[in-house]
């Protein structure tokens, strides 16, 4: 049989599977025929893949190998489609993954030692008003630090409108902030810096604001007491997401760079998940309770009670309850459809 | 499963079909502008929602509900800026509006489409391939001009440097984007030449065509378009100059018919018609053994006796197909002139 007459035998099918391509680009369903379509459409995908095989058997012309490949590529994606994001996931992610991985992650160790310790450093440099007089003033210069004061000259007091829209503004502002300290990860600099930075202004300015000399300091611990915890967490474990992101380009565990980083970053994306959850927590907090005319001992008992539960969430759900049991569950999941697959090739 | 090729842009893909096939990869000036519409729809999208916020305020009294609809828009400015990409791409098939535009697409590298949590993170990442955000020029006077539009110096790089074409973020995620084109058209052979099928009903029975001959057969009659009939005859001599003496033709024959006659034989001809019509050509021979007899059996007045000889009428054939050149035509008939 010569090339002509194949290709014309052909030629109908594949124009056929071009109008399913048409017919499918957007969702995935088709209007028209429905599900006997479906099932029409893969048959033809499948001849279609056929005839690519053969192509060279039939040594068809090299344009007409060309368009199969271009045709059977199309066809490929419009049947194997990206799986929609599944909310019904993301509890798992919060609940079980994220602690497990912040529990035993040596990235988000050293993340959080930096990050604490060096805003323990400032606010002690900062509160130190005799050996350090001008640590403060240097670090953030000394317009902000007159801006700091007057903002807490008045008690803190608001009304539910200032609270909502602020809560807004928080969400949108500081999560920002985290989520890029987590992409500046890959390039590992950025991120430590975002980490560094933030410790460091921040500490210098809560150890300046404690200073008898300064005034305004009993409104600004008024204000920054319940949402403290949440946030300042939030700000390292985006920072321990981002190192943990970036430690794969070079501690590859024997995997390639590529794979190595493509591996980090999956295990990174539940710990941002987790700080992302906390910024969300943090922002309402900083919304509605921080700046109420609350008495300060609700604001402290909010904190206290912020921090017991980030500590049951990072140690009681994170510590690595039989291991073993987790990575079999995990290795099961993976296995299911394929035992499904073996069973329907078994029974058939 | 994918392979690279080290010099191409395609890179092939084995499907659980068991099939191979190939895609075309985007390449940085392929993806630019698709970024580009995608940040104006980011920012059309934005600025409608604020619109519509800002007239609901209007119209309900800006002092009830106007700290809700603040706060909501800080939220959908939010939500918006940072998961435009993740959200359309998931939903969509590896799509935003600007790849839709585009014709690209977003895939696994190894060929599946991508989930979510690729979605997420290479549109996290893409903060980190356009740093630096701040050009040269706002911190030294004096810089030249190919240092002005700094922005996306890393993701560019990235692309250029990496075998798949990936930013930072296609590399952290595992994905990379091709070209998914809507319309490619089946090629069309049409031969309307007479000269071509006489020829080729003289081309002895017994040669038997290898399929490297096969492939540059096609790929010559594909690319002959573009070349003027006398390239053709240069590129083609090197080929039928052997073939010319092991057919027995005579020296004169046209190498661009003696190629075309070839691939009617190979792709187009019905084996099983015996000859083709051979008309007014019939007393035409290409044959060595016939050059005495032929003026003598031919009429020397029909215009179209011994046209199978004639270099100056161009051949009527067109082979019409989209692809890009496969391979250097010359490369390649030269290549198959050093086989045999």
């Amino acid at each position: 049989m010569n090339i002509a007459m194949i290709l014309e035998k052909r030629q109908q099918q594949w124009v056929e599977l071009e109008q399913f391509c048409d017919d499918l680009e957007l969702t995935g369903k088709n209007r028209k025929t429905g599900a006997a379509g479906i099932s029409r459409f893969a048959t033809l995908y499948r001849a279609a893949c056929a005839d690519l095989a053969l192509s060279d058997a039939y040594q068809l012309p090299p344009a007409t190998v060309t368009y199969l490949h271009r045709l059977v590529a199309r066809a490929h994606n419009r049947l194997y489609r990206a799986s929609r994001i599944d909310p019904t996931t993301w509890a798992d992610t919060l609940l079980r993954k994220a602690p497990q991985q912040i529990f035993a992650d040596p990235c988000v160790r050293v993340a959080s030692l930096l990050f604490f310790g060096l805003f323990t450093l400032a606010a002690f440099l900062g509160a130190n008003d005799q050996w350090f007089p001008d640590f403060v003033s240097q670090l953030v210069g000394q317009a902000q630090l007159d801006q700091l004061e007057a903002m807490y000259d008045q008690p803190v007091s608001g009304s539910l409108d200032h609270y909502i829209t602020m809560a807004g503004f928080y969400i949108m502002h500081n999560t920002g902030i985290g989520l890029k300290c987590f992409s500046f990860g890959i390039l590992i600099i950025p991120c430590l810096f975002e980490l560094v930075f933030n410790a460091v202004s921040l500490g210098a300015m809560f150890g300046y604001m404690a200073r008898e000399s300064s005034s305004g300091g009993d409104n600004f611990l008024h204000f920054v007491t319940a949402h403290g915890p949440f946030e300042l967490t939030a700000i390292a474990l985006a920072g321990g997401a981002g190192l943990r992101f970036g430690i794969g380009l070079f501690h590859t565990n024997g995997l390639t760079r590529r794979h190595s980083l493509r591996e980090s970053a999956r295990r990174a994306v539940p710990i941002m998940a987790a700080s992302a959850a906390l910024f969300f927590l943090a922002a309402f907090t900083e919304g509605f309770i921080s700046p109420s005319p609350l008495p300060y001992i609700f604001k402290a008992t909010w904190a206290i009670l912020s921090a017991a539960l980030i500590s049951f969430y990072f140690v009681v759900l994170g510590f690595p309850n039989d291991q073993r049991q987790v990575e079999r569950r995990d290795a099961e999941s993976v296995l299911d459809p394929l035992a499904e697959q073996w069973d329907v090739i078994n029974a058939t | 499963m994918t392979t690279a090729n080290a010099l191409d842009t395609t890179i092939a893909v084995v499907t659980p079909e068991n099939i191979s096939f190939e895609y075309q990869l985007a390449g940085p000036f392929r993806r630019l502008p698709a970024y580009l519409i995608d940040v104006a729809t980011r920012w059309a999208v934005i600025l409608s929602i604020g619109l519509f916020l800002m007239l609901m305020g209007a119209f309900t009294g800006f002092s009830s509900i106007g700290p809700f609809l603040l706060a909501t828009g800080f939220v959908v400015y939010f939500v918006i800026s940072w998961f435009y990409g993740t959200f359309l791409e998931t939903y969509f098939n590896g799509r935003t509006v600007g790849k839709w535009a585009c014709g690209l697409r977003v895939i696994c590298v190894d060929g599946r489409p991508i989930d979510g949590t690729q979605a997420v993170l290479r549109n996290l990442v893409r903060v980190a391939d356009i740093a630096p955000y701040a050009a040269l020029t706002s911190f030294i006077e004096d810089v030249g001009p190919m240092f002005w539009v700094p922005t996306g110096m890393i993701g560019f790089v990235s692309v250029i440097c990496t075998k798949r074409m990936q930013r930072l973020g296609d590399l952290a995620a595992g994905t990379m984007v091709v070209v998914d084109e809507k319309s490619w058209r089946l090629p069309v052979t049409k031969i309307e030449d007479p000269r071509v099928p006489a020829l080729a009903s003289y081309i002895p029975g017994d040669y038997r065509i290898t399929r490297s001959m096969a492939r540059t057969l096609a790929v010559y009659c594909e690319r002959r378009a573009y070349l003027t009939p006398a390239r053709r005859r240069e590129i083609a001599m090197h080929l039928t100059t052997p073939l010319i003496k092991k057919f027995e033709f005579r020296p004169d024959v046209d190498p661009d018919l003696l190629m075309v006659a070839l691939y009617h034989a190979t792709f187009l001809a019905d084996v099983r018609v015996e000859s083709a019509s051979l008309g007014s050509l019939g007393g035409a021979s290409p044959l060595l053994r016939d050059t005495q007899r032929a003026p003598a059996a031919g009429n020397a007045a029909d215009p179209t006796t011994g046209s199978l000889l004639d270099h100056q009428t161009p051949v009527v054939a067109t082979v019409v197909s989209d692809a890009e050149e496969i391979m250097p035509l010359v490369n390649m008939v030269n290549k198959e002139v050093n086989e045999r």
